[in-house]
C-alpha cells in the first residue's frame, strides 16, 4: 500500500488490490505471511511493496470471510508461521475479481490509447 | 457455526514469526544479524498500530472506547467529590424546579381530556344571558329549554351533552349505612357515548335512561377505587343520592373525573326531574326545578362536532335555533334587548383550567427557567473553574500523545455522567413536588409527570450535557502540550482569573438573581397581603358545614333548620349558631336586581345594579362578628308571620340609599313577590372570597322566603371550633340519618381556599427565589474566591513590591463591584418588566413597589460582596512570599 520514498520505480497499491493480489498468490499455493509479502514484491518486479501491518489484517480479514483458511506449521528453515491457503470461496472469489480487474484494465487501455479527439469546436 | 476467535496473542505470535522469517532471508541475503534485524523491524511498521487494529477489528470500537471513557470520567470525578456533589445537587435542584413546574403546566394546559377525539369538542359558551333569567355563570350555562332545542336539531353538533353538579360542593350520598359527601353529576344519555369515554366495567347511560330519568348511576374509576375498593360486585348495588336510591350499573375509565378542571367527580347520574335531586343542590323556586325553569340558566353544554362540520358552520346552523331557544319561558323579548350569542371554547383540555392557571404557571415556568439558567451557568463555570485548574493535567495528556479528540471525549464523558446523576435526581425531586404542588392547589387531577415531561427533561438535560462539555474545552485546549513543561501554576493559570467568558457569565447571574428577587418578592408581598386582608368578621373560632336534607315542604323545611339550629345550641361550648344559604369563602353567591322602595335604582355611576344576597338565620351577624352598624341582626322572632325583614350592609346603603337613614325602607327581588323591611345596616366584611371588594348586598331573613333547601350551619365556639365536630354530627343524624356533613372546616381554612392559587403561587415563588439566591451565592462565590485564587501570585506580587493590603482588597472588590453593579443596571430593569407581567397577580402591591426592589438589590450587593470580600481578605493576608512559591 505505500511506497519506499528511496525507490522511484515502486507504485503504490491501488485501494483494494492488495486482496486480490494475495488471492492470486495463495492460487499458487499455501504459504505463509512473509512468504506472501516476498512473492508479491518479487512477482510484481519490486514494483509493489507490501506494508506489513496491513497485510496481515488484510490476510486476517480475507480469513474472516472464509476466502481463505489458515493453521500453524513449519517453514522450509524450521521456523514456526501461519500457513494460508485458498478455500474454495476465495478460488470463486478470485475468478470473479481477476475478470473484475482485466475488464477494468482494458477500458483503461482503450483510453489511454485513444486517437479519436474531439471534433468541432475546437478549430 | 461460529469460528473460534482468534486471539491477540496468536495475531502477536504471528507477528513474531514474521519478523523471524523476514530476518533469517535477509540473512541469507548476507545481511548481519544485527543489521538483519532492525531491516525486518523497519519494514513492517509499527507492530503496535498493527496489533491495536486486529484488537479493535471485530470490536464495536465506539463501545469500548466508551466504557473506558466512562470508567476514566468516574474515576476522575471521584477525585473531587466536592465538585461533583455540588455539581449534581445544583443541577438537580434547577433541573428538578423546571421538570414539577413543567409536568404541573403539562398536566394542567397541555393535556388533552382522556376522550375520543377530544379536538372535536367544544364546549357551549354565550354572550351574557337574556334579562330575566338567573346563571350560574353568565357566559356559560343555558336554560334545560336551551339545552333541548340544541339537542334536537340534528346539523352542525351531534351530540350536545349537558352536565351539571348536583351540589355546588358536596353531596349526600349513602352505600350501606353511613352517610358521606360526594361530587356527582348529572348528564346526558349521550354523555359517556357521546365523549367517547370507555366503561370497562358494566354501562353507561343511554338515550332512554336520560328519557325515563333512570335510577342508574356510574362511578368514577377513582371513586370505586378509593371507597369501594374496586369491588366489582358494587354493580347492581344501590347508592343513596339525597335519599333516592340509585343503581350502580358501571365504573368509569381510569383518568376520567369530569370534563371540568380542578375537581374530580365522583359519580354520575342521568338527568333527573325531581325536586330533592335538583341541579346545583337549589332548593325548588316556587315548586320549579332546573327541567321546568326557563328562566334558570344552570346546565353546562359540551357537544361534538357532527361530522365533517367546521366550528365555523356549526355555530352558524345553531346561532338561530339558540337565540329563539333563549326566549323560550321569558315572555316577550324587550324592545331594542340583543340576542345573546352562542360561541364555541376549545374542549381539548379541562373546562376552566386555561383561565384559572395559564398566566401563574407560564409565570412560574419563567422563573424555574431562569433557575435553571443560573444552576447550568454555575455548574458551567465550576467546570469551567476546575479545567482549568486541571490544564496543566490536559497540557501533559496532550504532551504524552493523547489527541484533542480524547480529551473532548473526555470532558464530554465527565458531563454525561454529572448530567446523568443530576437528571435521576431531579426527576425524584420533581415527582414529590408535583404531589406536594397538588395538594396545595387542591387540584384533584394527577399532576404527575408523564412521557411528555420525559421527553422535556431529557432534552433540556442533553443540551445541558452538551453544553457542560463544550465550555470547558476552550480552556482544556488553550494549553498547549509545551504548558507541561512550564513548572509555575501562576504562569499557567494568569489568565483565566480574568477571563471574559467569566465575567458576562458573573454580571449576568446577578442580572438575573435580581429579576428573581424582585419577582419573588413582589408575590410574597401579595400573599402577606391577602392573608392579613380584614375580612370584616371575627373568624376565629367559627366552624362551618352543610347540611342537605331531603324537604318535603317549605314549612316542614323551616321546622327542620329551627329545630337544628335549637338542638345545635344546646351542645356545650357554643357561644351561637346561625344558618346561611351561600357559603362564606366559597365563590358562591346569588346575584341579581333588586327593587330599592318598590322600583329598580338607578346602578350608581351608570354601572351594574345587581346585588348579592344571602339567606340567612337568627344571630347571623352577631354569630359571624360582623358588626351592625344601626338596627339590628336578625332573631328567631322573624318567623314567616312576623313582618318582612332585610339587613344590607354600607355599599347597599352608600349607593342604592345615598343621604337618607336606610332603617325603614325596603327592598326585595326584581319580580316583586316579596317586600323587606331594612331593619339593620352591617358593616362591609368579606363575602365570596379574600380579595374581592365591596359590593351591595342584602340578606334575607331564611324563614321569611318561600324558598328553601340545603343550608350552611355556622357556629361560634369557645376553644378549637372544630371539637364540636363529632357531636354537631350526633344531633344531624338523629334528626336525618341520610345526612353526612358537608365539608365540615373552619370558617378561616374556608376562607382561605379562597387564595390557595395565589398563596401556593407566592409560596412557590418565594421557594424559587430563595433557591435561586442559594445558587446564586454559591456561585458568585464559588466563581469570584476562584477568580481571586488565581490572582494569588500576581496579589504577592503586587505585595512584594509593597501594596499594602488595604489596597489588594480594595482592587478586588473593585473589580466585583464593578460586574455587581453591571449586573443590576440589566436585572432592575428587567426585574420591571417581569413586575409589569406579574401585575394581574399582585394584590395590595404596585409593580414598582420599592421595598421589593431595595431589598432584592441590597441582597444581592450583600451577597457579591461577601463572596468577593471574603476570599480578597484572605488572599491579602498570605504571606508575599509564600504567595509567589504557591507551587
Amino acid at each position: 500500500m505505500t511506497t519506499q520514498e528511496s525507490n522511484d520505480d515502486r507504485v503504490a497499491l491501488l485501494q483494494g488490490t492488495l486482496d486480490l493480489l494475495i488471492l492470486k498468490t495463495l492460487a499458487l499455493g499455501s504459504c505463509h505471511g512473509q512468504g506472501v509479502a516476498r512473492l508479491i514484491q518479487r512477482n510484481s518486479e519490486e514494483a509493489f511493496f507490501v506494508d506489513h501491518g496491513s497485510l496481515y489484517l488484510a490476510l486476517q480479514r480475507l480469513e474472516d470471510k472464509n476466502w481463505i483458511s489458515a493453521k500453524w506449521g513449519v517453514s522450509e528453515n524450521n521456523r514456526k508461521a501461519r500457513f494460508y491457503s485458498l478455500t474454495p470461496a476465495g478460488r470463486e472469489q478470485l475468478a470473479e475479481k481477476v475478470g473484475e480487474w482485466r475488464r477494468l484494465a482494458r477500458a483503461m487501455g482503450l483510453v489511454l490509447n485513444s486517437s479519436v479527439g474531439p471534433t468541432g469546436e475546437e478549430a | 457455526m461460529l469460528k473460534r476467535k482468534r486471539s491477540a496473542q496468536d495475531f502477536a505470535d504471528e507477528i513474531k514469526a514474521h519478523l523471524e522469517l523476514e530476518s533469517d532471508e535477509l540473512k541469507s541475503e548476507g545481511l548481519s544479524e544485527e543489521a538483519a534485524h532492525w531491516q525486518a523491524r523497519r519494514a513492517f511498521g509499527n507492530v503496535r498500530l498493527a496489533q491495536e487494529r486486529f484488537y479493535l477489528k471485530d470490536r464495536w470500537a465506539f463501545l469500548d472506547q466508551t466504557v473506558r471513557d466512562f470508567r476514566f470520567a468516574f474515576r476522575s470525578l471521584r477525585q473531587s467529590p466536592g465538585f461533583a456533589v455540588t455539581a449534581i445537587l445544583t443541577l438537580a435542584l434547577g433541573m428538578g424546579a423546571n421538570t414539577a413546574v413543567f409536568s404541573v403546566m403539562n398536566a394542567v394546559l397541555l393535556r388533552s381530556l382522556p376522550v375520543n377525539h377530544p379536538e372535536r369538542l367544544v364546549f357551549l359558551e354565550t354572550s351574557d344571558a337574556p334579562r330575566g333569567t338567573g346563571t350560574i355563570d353568565t357566559h356559560e350555562t343555558f336554560s334545560y329549554p336551551v339545552y333541548e332545542a340544541l339537542r334536537n336539531q340534528k346539523s352542525g353538533l351531534s351530540p350536545v351533552m349537558a352536565y351539571v353538579p348536583l351540589s355546588a360542593s358536596k353531596v349526600a350520598v349513602r352505600y350501606g349505612a353511613e352517610p358521606e359527601g360526594a361530587e356527582g353529576e348529572m348528564v346526558s344519555g349521550t354523555f359517556f357515548s357521546g365523549l367517547g369515554v370507555d366503561l370497562p366495567l358494566g354501562r353507561g347511560f343511554s338515550r332512554q335512561d336520560e328519557t325515563d330519568h333512570a335510577p342508574l348511576a356510574v362511578l368514577s374509576y377513582n371513586y370505586w377505587t378509593r371507597r369501594f375498593a374496586r369491588d366489582p360486585a358494587v354493580l347492581g348495588k344501590t347508592l343513596f343520592v339525597n335519599g333516592v336510591p340509585m343503581t350502580i350499573v358501571g365504573i368509569s375509565a381510569e383518568g376520567f373525573e369530569g370534563v371540568d378542571g380542578g375537581h374530580s367527580t365522583d359519580f354520575w347520574i342521568p338527568l333527573q326531574n325531581r325536586p330533592e335531586l335538583n341541579a346545583w343542590g337549589n332548593p325548588p323556586n316556587n315548586g320549579k326545578i332546573y327541567t321546568t325553569d326557563p328562566t334558570w340558566w344552570c346546565l353546562r353544554l359540551i357537544a361534538r362536532l357532527a361530522p365533517g362540520a367546521s366550528r365555523e358552520q356549526a355555530v352558524a346552523q345553531l346561532q338561530p335555533v339558540f337565540q329563539q331557544a333563549a326566549f323560550i319561558g321569558l315572555g316577550i323579548k324587550m324592545q331594542g334587548e340583543k340576542p345573546p350569542v352562542l360561541s364555541f371554547a376549545a374542549a381539548k383540555n379541562f373546562y376552566g383550567f386555561e383561565d384559572m392557571y395559564a398566566k401563574p404557571l407560564h409565570i412560574l415556568m419563567a422563573m424555574v427557567g431562569l433557575v435553571l439558567l443560573i444552576a447550568l451557568t454555575n455548574v458551567v463555570m465550576l467546570l469551567m473553574a476546575r479545567n482549568a485548574t486541571r490544564q496543566r493535567e490536559f497540557s501533559l495528556r496532550l504532551a504524552l500523545g493523547a489527541g484533542r479528540g480524547t480529551l473532548f471525549r473526555l470532558l464530554l464523558m465527565e458531563s454525561f455522567l454529572l448530567v446523568t446523576a443530576g437528571g435521576a435526581l431531579a426527576w425524584a425531586f420533581a415527582l414529590g413536588a408535583t404531589r406536594i404542588l397538588g395538594q396545595w392547589a387542591q387540584i384533584e387531577s394527577s399532576l404527575a409527570p408523564d412521557g411528555t415531561v420525559l421527553l422535556f427533561t431529557l432534552g433540556v438535560l442533553a443540551l445541558a450535557g452538551l453544553l457542560f462539555g463544550l465550555a470547558p474545552m476552550r480552556v482544556a485546549l488553550a494549553g498547549k502540550p509545551e504548558l507541561a513543561l512550564k513548572t509555575s501554576a501562576a504562569t499557567s493559570n494568569a489568565d483565566a482569573g480574568k477571563s471574559r467568558t467569566g465575567r458576562i457569565i458573573v454580571t449576568l447571574q446577578i442580572a438575573m438573581c435580581v429579576v428573581l428577587l424582585v419577582g419573588g418578592g413582589l408575590l410574597i408581598r401579595t400573599m402577606r397581603n391577602l392573608e392579613n386582608t380584614p375580612l370584616g368578621m371575627k373568624v376565629d373560632g367559627l366552624v362551618v358545614f352543610g347540611v342537605s336534607p331531603t324537604i318535603p315542604s317549605v314549612p316542614e323545611g323551616r321546622i327542620f333548620y329551627m329545630n337544628l339550629i335549637n338542638k345545635l345550641r344546646m351542645l356545650p361550648g357554643v357561644e351561637s349558631v346561625t344558618i346561611m344559604n351561600s357559603r362564606l369563602g366559597s365563590w358562591g353567591s346569588n346575584n341579581s336586581a333588586m327593587l330599592v322602595d318598590h322600583r329598580l335604582p338607578e346602578g350608581a355611576s351608570g354601572g351594574s345594579n345587581a346585588v348579592r344576597w344571602n339567606l340567612a338565620g337568627p344571630d347571623f351577624f352577631t354569630t359571624l362578628g360582623v358588626p351592625v352598624l344601626s338596627g339590628r341582626d336578625f332573631a328567631d322572632s322573624d318567623t314567616a308571620s312576623s313582618p318582612f325583614v332585610g339587613i344590607i350592609n354600607e355599599e347597599f346603603a352608600k349607593q342604592f340609599l345615598p343621604n337618607v337613614n336606610p332603617l325603614g325602607h325596603t327592598f326585595g327581588p326584581d319580580n316583586g313577590v316579596a317586600t323587606m323591611t331594612i331593619v339593620g345596616v352591617v358593616k362591609d366584611h368579606k363575602f365570596r372570597s379574600i380579595d374581592e371588594s365591596p359590593i351591595p348586598m342584602a340578606w334575607y331573613m331564611y324563614a321569611q322566603i318561600p324558598v328553601i333547601g340545603s343550608m350552611n350551619v355556622e357556629m361560634r365556639l369557645h376553644g378549637d371550633p372544630l371539637t364540636i365536630l363529632p357531636s354537631a354530627r350526633k344531633v344531624v343524624q338523629q334528626m336525618d340519618p341520610n345526612l353526612p356533613l358537608i365539608k365540615p372546616m373552619t370558617q378561616r381554612a374556608q376562607f382561605d381556599t379562597t387564595i390557595s392559587q395565589q398563596i401556593m403561587f407566592a409560596r412557590l415563588a418565594g421557594c424559587f427565589g430563595i433557591l435561586a439566591i442559594v445558587l446564586v451565592a454559591t456561585g458568585l462565590y464559588g466563581s469570584l474566591a476562584y477568580r481571586v485564587s488565581m490572582r494569588t501570585a500576581e496579589i504577592g506580587v503586587r505585595m512584594a513590591v509593597g501594596a499594602r493590603r488595604g489596597q489588594v482588597v480594595w482592587m478586588i472588590l473593585q473589580d466585583s463591584l464593578v460586574l455587581t453593579a453591571i449586573g443590576m443596571a440589566i436585572g432592575v430593569p428587567l426585574a420591571m418588566l417581569v413586575g409589569h407581567a406579574l401585575a394581574a397577580s399582585l394584590y395590595g402591591v404596585k409593580p414598582l413597589d420599592t421595598v421589593s426592589y431595595v431589598l432584592a438589590v441590597v441582597g444581592v450587593a450583600v451577597v457579591a460582596l461577601v463572596a468577593s470580600a471574603v476570599p480578597a481578605g484572605r488572599a491579602a493576608s498570605v504571606n508575599p512570599l509564600t504567595a509567589l512559591r504557591i507551587d
